[in-house]
Formats: structure tokens, sequence, C-alpha cells
């Protein structure tokens, strides 16, 4: 069953290994081997395609991504922060009567309240994107992978991370990805 | 698809819906025209909010029918041709309930109070308020409305027989011209039958505000009639959970941009606090008398609570917008938010009288409020009698619009 090459199978010794990487020659080839991966219960692994697959999503049993949330508590956070910043200033530390309007109300400061709410949303979800992609990262292993570049032109790539319990060791995670029928199975160096 | 699904079948039901709406507004007509005509005109403003509130679904789904082929909406086509189905009602609608109290004389003085004023406000708005120019304008409406939907419609049903993909073009060219003059055509229309019941006050903001309800009301009957069209009609199977997600996203943001439109008005008015603009809406807060809050006050509060917060917050959830039982329950509130709108926007009015102040709001809670509802539905039964008619006039999907496997097998 495994009869890849042995220098490619085995980390040296001083080596951490982020994954294995193997190549599919379709998009149904992957959009089934994804399935059969999400239905083997794995969790940390990824799929490399030239362009979007419609449906891949849920072949792979992605969730919806969690920024809304972020998105959300934010926005409430910035409609908040714009309530107690024209109070305090208006009502509170220096009360100030502008165009015989209330010291404070929700009317007259909204524009401020809504634009604090937008802006705090949006630095909420562009930050929170950061994290949540742990962004900014100048180098990924798959670089280093010689036919990672052919995922931008003609290959379909599936990488298992070791991070993942179902991992193992390389050799059981080859196994797996050969009954796929994935194809240029290699160990991707972290 | 089993026969009471079809099209034909569907179709074989309009006399029904016709029959309830000549009842309907055969009844509404008997009280606008054959009861003594009082200040205020309440039994007849009852036809005009009928008719006001399916022009205002029917123009939203003129602009969206533009507005997808504009845009090239891969989603659209297998909803747009239920849109092309509504749209010879919106000249009807206009011409049984607008025209009727336009051209009779004591009916427009009782409705429209400029045509009788002699103060200021009145003199100085003459040359656009008079009464021949209203009634060339009421035909300009009826005309314009009218000759877009039959283009939009002609181009459309004539590419099923002969499979033309240049009507898509001639379709888009015709959209581009008609969205300034259908945009136009509604702010006036909203001016004329809406903002000059009220000839003293004046906002800027009215002709948006007119052209986001609309949106809202289209949108909200688009996600109603196409989730019944797809459950137990010749949607069935086509429809999907990214055409609701996509109807969902548009709800949404209509939803805010009705706010953001209301809120601004409301705001460049309190901001400036002008006794001869603030009136208009101290007549929705306040009884002048007493100075208590009036039932015009807890509708108010509907509209900011319900007719936007409650369905904002519902649409921002992803789910709301793919479960069809959660999005045609916030398209039914939105439906219903609608209404309110209209009543809060036509009905509050001065009306004189001996107290101190001169005069008195008339009521929200009126006996004529089943008067408006038997309105809203009789010109409802119309237009779907209607779009039961049209349907027998083409293909119940654009079988040959170029987009339509997009639409078909439209995704997120």
């Amino acid at each position: 069953m495994n009869d890849h090459s042995p220098q490619d199978t085995q980390p040296r010794r001083e080596e951490r290994v982020f994954g294995v990487a193997c190549s599919f020659r379709s998009v149904a080839e992957i959009f089934h081997a994804a399935e059969r991966i999400r239905d083997a219960g794995w969790k940390k692994w990824d799929v490399y395609t030239p362009f979007p697959i419609h449906g891949m999503d849920a072949a792979m049993g992605l969730p919806r991504s969690s920024i809304p949330r972020v998105t959300l508590l934010a926005g409430i956070t910035g409609f908040v922060t714009g309530c107690l910043l024209t109070w305090y200033t208006n009502s509170f530390d220096y009360p100030l009567i502008v165009g015989a309007k209330p010291y404070w109300s929700v009317i007259y400061p909204f524009p401020v309240l809504y634009e604090c709410t937008i802006l705090f949303a949006a630095f909420g979800t562009f930050f929170g994107q950061f994290i949540f992609n742990r962004l900014p990262r100048h180098h990924h292993p798959l670089f280093d992978v010689p036919q990672f570049i052919r995922v931008s032109d003609d290959a379909f790539m599936v990488v298992l991370e070791v991070t993942d319990p179902h991992f193992g060791n390389p050799d059981k995670a080859y196994d797996f990805l050969a009954s796929l029928g994935g194809q240029d199975i290699t160990l991707v160096r972290d | 698809m089993s026969d009471s699904r079809s099209p034909s079948a569907w179709s074989a039901r309009w006399p029904l819906l016709a029959a309830i709406a000549a009842v309907c507004i055969g009844t509404v007509y008997g009280f606008a025209f054959f009861t003594p005509l009082e200040e205020g005109a309440r039994n007849q403003m009852s036809l005009l909010y009928g008719a006001m509130f399916w022009a205002s679904v029917l123009i939203g789904v003129l602009m969206l029918t533009m507005i997808t082929r504009l845009f090239d909406a891969g989603w659209a086509p297998i909803i747009r041709r239920s849109w092309e189905f509504l749209l010879p009602a919106l000249p009807i609608v206009i011409l049984l309930g607008v025209a009727p109290l336009a051209f009779n004389p004591s009916v427009r003085h009782a409705v429209w109070e400029w045509t009788s004023a002699t103060d200021h406000a009145a003199h100085a708005k003459s040359w656009f308020l008079n009464e021949p120019f209203l009634l060339g304008r009421i035909g300009f409406y009826i005309v314009a409305f009218g000759g877009l939907g039959w283009a939009l419609r002609h181009w459309s049903f004539r590419q099923d027989g002969d499979r033309t993909a240049g009507h898509t073009h001639t379709l888009h060219a015709i959209s581009a011209a008609g969205v300034p003059v259908a945009a136009l055509t509604l702010t006036f229309l909203a001016f004329d039958c809406l903002m000059a019941l009220s000839y003293h006050w004046f906002s800027t903001m009215y002709g948006v505000w007119f052209f986001t309800l609309s949106i809202r009301m289209a949108l909200s009957v688009t996600v109603i009639l196409t989730h019944l069209l797809s459950t137990r009609g010749w949607l069935g199977g086509m429809l999907n959970q990214a055409h609701r997600h996509v109807l969902g996203c548009l709800m949404l943001a209509f939803t805010v941009f009705w706010a953001y439109i209301s809120f601004s008005q409301y705001f460049i008015i309190y901001n400036a606090n002008i006794p001869e603009e603030t009136f208009w809406y101290n007549i929705r807060e306040i009884d002048a008398v007493t100075g208590e809050k009036s039932q015009w006050w807890w509708v108010s509060m509907f509209m900011v609570f319900g007719f936007f917060l409650l369905p904002f917050i519902l649409l921002l959830f992803y789910r709301t917008k793919i479960i069809a039982s959660r999005i045609v329950a916030v398209a039914s509130l939105i439906f219903v938010g609608g209404l309110v709108d209209l009543w809060w926007n036509a009905i509050p009015r001065k009306i004189h009288d001996h107290s101190e102040v001169g005069f008195h709001v008339n009521d929200f809670l009126v006996p004529q409020l089943g008067l408006d509802l038997l309105a809203v539905l009789g010109f409802g039964a119309l237009v779907f009698a209607i779009f039961l008619r049209t349907v027998r006039n083409a293909e119940c999907i654009p079988v040959h619009d170029p987009r339509i496997s997009e639409s078909l097998e439209y995704h997120e």
C-alpha cells in the first residue's frame, strides 16, 4: 500500500511536521475526497483549489464564520461608547444647551451614535478577521512544497494537519490519503 | 408537478379574485362618493389609502424589475417573471383609486385642501398645486407607469417565443432610461397623493422615503408570493435557499435605508425647529389641545420599534434569511409595518374646531380603519386577479433568458 519514496515519507529527527499534502486531478475527485475526510471526523485540514468550488463548504463540513458575532459585539460597544461620549461631554462634564435641544437625548447625537456603531463594527470585523485568520503571517509551510504552486493553476490539493487528533503518524495519514485516491503524497515540514 | 400547481390551474381562479375586488372596491366607492363630505375626508381617504398602498408595492416591483435588469442579477430571472406578471396592475390601481377622487370636483376639494385654500402658502405654490396641472400629472403617472410596465413585459415575454438574446439588451436599455423616469414619477406621485395632503408642509426627503417604502413592500410581497408559489405553485423545486438569502439581504438593506431616510427627515426638521415644518410631526405625537401624547404617538413608536428595530435585528441573523418560515414571518411583519407607515403619513390632519388652538387632529382608531383594510383587500384582490390573468401570456419562468440556468442554480 505504502509505496512512496522513503526520503519523502520520514521526517528527519529535528524537523517538525506541519502535515501531509496530496493532489487530486479534478473537482469531482477532490469534492468526494473532502466529503470522506469530513465523514472520518477530521477538523484540522484544508482544501486548496485554483477557483472557488460551489458546495465545498458543506462538503468540508465547515461551519459559518464567527466574524459576524465579533461585528455585532463591536457595533454594540460602539453605540454604547457614542452614548457615553455624548452624555459625558454634553450633559455631565460641561452641560451645554445647543440649539435649544436637551443636554442629552437619543435624537440629537444620533449621527454620532450610529457613526460610532459603524466605525467600531468595521474595526471589529477587520481586526477580528486578522485574529481569526492569524494574520499577519509572512510565511507558510506549504510554500516549501514544490507542487503547491500548481493550485493556482490546475491542481487541487488537500492538506491534513498534524494538529488533528486523527493524524497519529505520517504513515497513517499517507495511507488514508492514498485510500482516497490522492496523488503526489508529500510530507509538509514546518 | 401535479396539475393543481400548474400556472393554468392557478390562472383559472382569477374570476374569484376579481369578484372579491369588485365587492370590496365597490363598497369603498360607496363610502367615498355617496356619503356626505366632511373636513378631513376620512371616508374618501380609504380609497386613496388602499390604492396608494398597492401602488407602492407595484412601484417597488417596477423598480426591482429594472434594477435587476441593470445589474444583470444572476439570481433574478425566475423571480422577475412574477414581477412582470404584477406590472400591468400598477396603472389600473392608480386609475381606479386616485383618478376618481381627483376628477370629482367636490371630492377633490375635500381630499386636497389646497384646491380650495386661499392663504399665502397655497398662492405661492399655485404654479405647481393647481387643479388642471394635478389632473394632467395623474394622467402622466398612469401613462408613464403603464408604458414602462408594458415595455418591460413585452420584450421579456417575446423572448419566450423567439429565443432572441438581443431582447435582454433591449430591456437593459429600457431599464437604463426607465429608472430615472420612474424615480421622478414616483416622487411626484408621493408629493401629490401624500405630501400635498398637508400642503403647508414640505420635505425634500419625501420622494426617497416613498421609494424605500415601495421597495420594502415589494420585497415583502415577493418573499410571501414566491414562498406560496414554491410550496403550492409553479416555483416548486426552483426557489432555493440562496434566493431567500438574497431577498433577505435586500430586505435588511432597505430596512436600514428606510430608517436612515425616515430619521433624516425627522432630524433635519427637529434641528431646524421651524414651526411650518415641525407641526407635521407635532400632529403625529401630541394632542394639540391637552399637550398629552395622542394615539398617533403609539403609532410612531410602532414605526421605530416594530417597523425598524425588530425586523433589523431579526434580519441580521443568517438563519432568519434562509429558513422559509422565518423569512416569511419577517416579511409579514414588514408588510403590516408598511400599512402602518402609510396610515401614519396619509391620515393625520388638522380638523378645524372651536377649541383654544382652533383645531384638533383626527384619531388613529376610528371605524374607517376597517374601510381602509377593505380597500387594501379589494385592491390586493384586483392586483392578484390581474397577476393570474397575465400568467397565461407567457411562460411561468423566462425559459430563454440568457441567465435562466444561473438563476435556477443560484448559489450563495
